[in-house]
């Protein structure tokens, strides 16, 4: 991201409040333009107006019940008119977040430390022949593991250069032609790793895959990375928080002002 | 065909995305943004709290009810009725209302005449509103409740005051810079006394919802909820100011009720403002807040586009806008939150915007309107803001030919129509009680629009009998239609009672009284004065017996009471009956009828422990007659009558015995003679309870046959 080439935000603190600020303020003006705003004012309104009465006429075992039943119906109304707005929202912050998540929301490989990559194979018999290339900076710290019930091998592998380098997984045995490669990010910075390389499939690859995909015909159905999860430190008595959390507060905080400035309702 | 193909499978695409992304289980996908979040925790939030409120109503309802039972025994355990419904129609008129009867055009009046009480309903001396209405919620005369007029002469000053609220400011301030930030409470005082019935109904567990009804400001408490009506002031603090934004330039003053302000034009924009209440923070008075607007004319399409704060919109000429949120910023902090309307009167070859008087925001209420607090802000939740201005309908402007005919129309309509949304939702709200509205739009447009009725009003002589539209009549017709829709929601366990504080008559000539004490050697002017200007500008009070201030009341200049009284305490009452024998039946010269059909002195007429406070002589007009607004605002002109040009071209501030309201109800009552006083104590009677002493009112007693069947017939549609 050019944001981080130019090394304006090294700190994921920074960025994800950053984020949060801009998405935050986007956002709330896309709902604005896009919602129907009087609609919502009136709606949330009446859901006040009828809260109110459950209050004012709380002796009155009609009004209260018959205000509850209004706030129920008041509330599916509000949620509907807000559905508009959430559609034009919901596509672009969901592959944003996506797309963020693999910068925030792992952390890549560190260097002289143990890690996990694993390939699935269609059936049983690739599991007798498949093996694996390293690059020269990644050494396999123990023998590859077969999990036979999964059609899995598991490697425990050890970076010892920050980098990004190819695993070349050979599915067919040492000579055969057949060869898939996964990428492996080592590095003590922010950076943009893949957790998981898979075959053609369109959705699960858009959400948890940032490769390419793999062959059909090939026996590896797919091939993983166990980076771990990154805790953003929020810098006060040691508390960690997921970006994602972090986000979400952040975001909702920054949406809340926005739409106090902006005249927006909500 | 191909770009439809692709737009298609755009759309296609873009579904099994969304299924996609909504189905997907993954965390991130969860949020959809701050918008949307909001949307989603305000909901759960609402339905949360909304749980809990019925959930704890549910749970302490029959421990409340065993309470108030152990304490009260059953609230409704001697009532003849479950509940009473009192629709108040201000200036509503018996003799009009029983012509149109017998025409046909009000079906459901007459039928409520058939089957229960039609009768005259006596009103109070004078029969001005806040009196009557007053009279009406205490169930006592004026001497015990205070209020003799709209507005109440300072003895000291002789300069009027509102009769029935003062509004103090903060008594401390402390100074920071060059601001003077006041320090405590606004404190509102209610001058009118008594107790209102609706407090005994709430002493016994008895619910009410109370509408509108005048003099109810500042709101007390009691068991039930209010929202005050007459007297409630504007955020000026005065009865209601309008404004005339022109580009016109003129130098006079609105005599009554207005202001005018500039407009200036620049690169086609017009900039003009409303004005405000003075700046709380301002050492001095006479800081005006402001709110500045834009406006933008379009000849060509007759409209304009306005900016006012962050509200945007269009108006064609003629067109009103709806009630806009404005907000006085004094600094600091300090801001006052008022409404208005913006109606757009010309926008070539100038530009003219007329700016109802700012209304206390009912929404975010600065001063209290109502009881509780919150039922203003319920109200204004569930309909949208409202007018909350006590004298809402402008009628100075229509005066002072600033807004015409249709659009005081539609300007009074529009709060009629707001107000028929709160009586539908008290009837709704209130099954068991007391519900009672009082509608003002029945006074307002007989007051400005009985120049077309009467025969030959000086106000509309050069209109044409063709061209003179039946505004009352269809004020009636569309009255009656209200009491049909609110028959259509009653059962046999309610009574619905209709009544008036007073009727109408035409108001063709003014008198100055105060010309008339002058020319008869009561009221002195400076030497060299042959008038006076406002608020006896010019009157030699060393020489001044007798003067009169507001619509009936005649004041003696008394040793002792007023700062330079000239009349000993023991020659009163011998003035006061040479006055009263001079005024009684005076003739108008010009047309030779009788322009004082009755005077009072009101020792006689009032008793009650403020009967002090009353003005000396009450004076009752003819019909057809009435104090003029200079002698009202203490001018004294050389003439003493005139002819009224006015709009405002019926009235009732005149003999009360010409004027009473009218009675209605689905149950008959045995009553010759009923007065507004007795309606207080005969709802309480008929809730079963006990009448205080201090009551002046009878009740009155049901018809036996009323007893027996006490089914309302259903509503019927009104002749067309």
């Amino acid at each position: 991201m050019s944001l981080f080439a130019l090394g304006l935000f090294t700190s994921p603190l920074a960025i994800v409040v950053m984020l949060s600020v801009v998405i935050g303020l986007l956002m709330i003006l896309l709902f604005g333009y896009t919602s129907d705003q009087k609609a919502i004012g009136i709606a949330k309104d009446q859901l006040k107006a009828h809260l109110l009465a459950v209050r004012l006429y709380r002796d009155q075992l009609h009004v209260v019940m018959g205000s509850y039943g209004k706030v129920l119906r008041g509330t599916g109304r509000y949620l509907k008119l807000a559905f508009k707005p959430l559609l034009y929202v919901i596509i672009p912050i969901t592959l944003l977040i996506v797309q963020l998540d693999r910068s925030l929301g792992l952390t890549a490989i560190q260097t002289n430390k143990p890690f996990l990559l694993t390939a699935r194979v269609n059936n049983p018999q690739a599991l007798d022949s498949i093996s694996i290339d390293l690059p020269p900076e990644i050494t396999a710290s123990a023998p590859p593991v077969h999990v036979a019930a999964d059609n899995e091998v598991v490697w425990r592998l050890v970076a010892s250069q920050p980098g990004a380098y190819e695993a070349r997984i050979n599915a067919g045995g040492p000579n055969a032609t057949e060869a898939v490669t996964k990428t492996v990010r080592v590095s003590s910075e922010l950076a943009r790793v893949s957790p998981e390389r898979l075959r053609d499939h369109f959705w699960a690859r858009m959400f948890s895959s940032g490769e390419s995909a793999l062959p059909d015909n090939s026996a590896v159905e797919s091939i993983s990375v166990d980076y771990p999860e990154r805790n953003i430190p929020l810098g006060f008595a040691g508390y960690e928080m997921n970006w994602i959390w972090l986000f979400f507060i952040l975001s909702m905080i920054a949406g809340f002002i926005f739409k106090e400035l902006l005249g927006i309702q909500v | 065909m191909s770009r439809l193909c692709g737009g298609k499978s755009v759309r296609v695409a873009s579904v099994f995305l969304l299924i996609a992304v909504v189905l997907s289980p993954a965390v991130a996908h969860a949020y959809a943004g701050p918008g949307a979040g909001f949307a989603v925790l305000s909901s759960f939030w609402a339905i949360f709290v909304a749980f809990l409120y019925s959930f704890y109503a549910l749970m302490t309802w029959p421990f409340r009810q065993l309470f108030r039972f152990l304490r009260r025994r059953n609230a409704y355990g001697k009532a003849i009725f479950e509940r009473a419904v009192i629709l108040g129609f201000d200036g509503m008129d018996p003799e009009l209302a029983e012509r149109f009867m017998n025409e046909g055009r009000l079906p459901n009046l007459a039928k409520l005449r058939d089957r229960g009480t039609f009768s005259k309903l006596r009103t109070t001396f004078p029969a001005i509103s806040p009196v009557a209405w007053s009279t009406f919620l205490t169930g006592v005369n004026p001497g015990k409740h205070n209020i003799y007029d709209f507005l109440a002469c300072d003895r000291n000053h002789y300069l009027p005051y509102l009769s029935s609220a003062e509004i103090k400011g903060p008594k401390r301030h402390i100074k920071i810079g060059k601001y003077s930030i006041p320090f405590g409470k606004t404190e509102i005082k209610a001058m009118r006394k008594g107790t209102p019935f609706w407090h005994w109904l709430g002493k016994a567990g008895i619910f009410s919802s109370v509408i509108r009804v005048p003099v109810t400001f500042p709101p007390e408490k009691f068991q039930g909820v209010l929202l005050s009506g007459m007297c409630v002031p504007d955020l000026k603090g005065s009865q209601g100011t309008f404004c005339l934004c022109t580009t016109r330039s003129a130098s006079d003053k609105f005599r009554e009720g207005g202001v005018r302000v500039p407009v200036e034009r620049k690169n086609g924009v017009c900039h003009s403002y409303v004005p405000g209440p003075d700046n709380p923070l301002a050492e001095t008075a006479g800081h005006e807040l402001r709110v500045k607007y834009e406006v933008r004319p379009e000849p060509a399409a007759n409209q304009a586009r306005f900016s006012v704060g962050s509200e945007k919109f269009t108006l064609k000429v003629g067109e009103y806008s709806e009630w806009l949120p404005i907000e006085f910023k004094a600094g600091l902090g300090f801001n006052a939150h008022g409404i208005c309307r913006f109606y757009l009167k010309e926008v070539s070859p100038e530009v003219e915007v007329y700016v109802t008087p700012v209304n206390i925001d009912p929404g975010h209420p600065d001063l209290p309107i109502s009881h509780p607090v919150t039922y203003s802000i319920y109200l204004a939740k569930l309909y949208g803001a409202f007018a909350t201005l006590g004298l809402a309908e402008d009628t100075w402007a229509l005066n002072e030919h600033v807004l015409d005919d249709d659009a005081f129309l539609a300007q009074a309509y529009g709060n009629h129509h707001d107000r028929e949304q709160m009586l539908f939702d008290a009837l709704e709200k209130t099954q068991q009680g007391l519900c009672t509205c009082v509608f003002d739009t029945t006074d307002r447009i007989q007051h400005m629009f009985w120049r077309y009725f009467a025969e030959d009003h000086p106000a509309a002589r050069d209109v044409p009998k063709a061209e003179r539209r039946e505004v009352i009549q269809d004020l009636y017709q569309r009255m009656d239609k209200l009491i049909g829709r609110v028959m259509e929601k009653i059962d046999d366990k309610t009574l619905l009672m209709v009544i008036s504080d007073h009727g109408f008559k035409s108001f063709a000539r003014c008198m100055n009284l105060n010309a008339w004490l002058h020319q008869n050697g009561y009221l002195a002017l400076k030497d060299g004065k042959t008038e006076s200007g406002d608020w006896f500008e010019d009157v030699d009070w060393s020489r001044t017996r007798a003067y009169t201030m507001g619509l009936n009341g005649l004041y003696l200049n008394l040793k002792g009471r007023e700062k330079q009284g000239t009349v000993d305490p023991s020659e009163a009452a011998a003035l006061k009956e040479e006055i009263k024998q001079k005024l009684n039946g005076l003739v108008d010269p010009a047309s030779g009828t009788v322009g004082i059909t009755g005077v009072f002195i009101t020792g006689n007429v009032y008793r009650g422990p403020y009967t002090d406070n009353a003005p000396d002589i009450l004076v009752g007009y003819g019909a057809g007659y009435r104090a003029s607004w200079d002698s009202v605002m203490g001018k004294v002109t050389a003439k003493i009558f005139e002819d009224n040009l006015k709009a405002w071209s019926g009235d009732h501030c005149i003999d009360p015995r010409l004027v009473p309201g009218v009675l209605f109800s689905s149950h008959k009552f045995i009553e010759e003679k009923p007065a507004i006083v007795d309606v207080a104590p005969t709802i309480l009677k008929l809730f079963g309870l006990s009448l205080p002493s201090h009551f002046d009112g009878k009740p009155w007693d049901l018809a036996p046959q009323a007893l027996a069947t006490k089914t309302p017939e259903p509503a019927v549609a009104p002749a067309t």
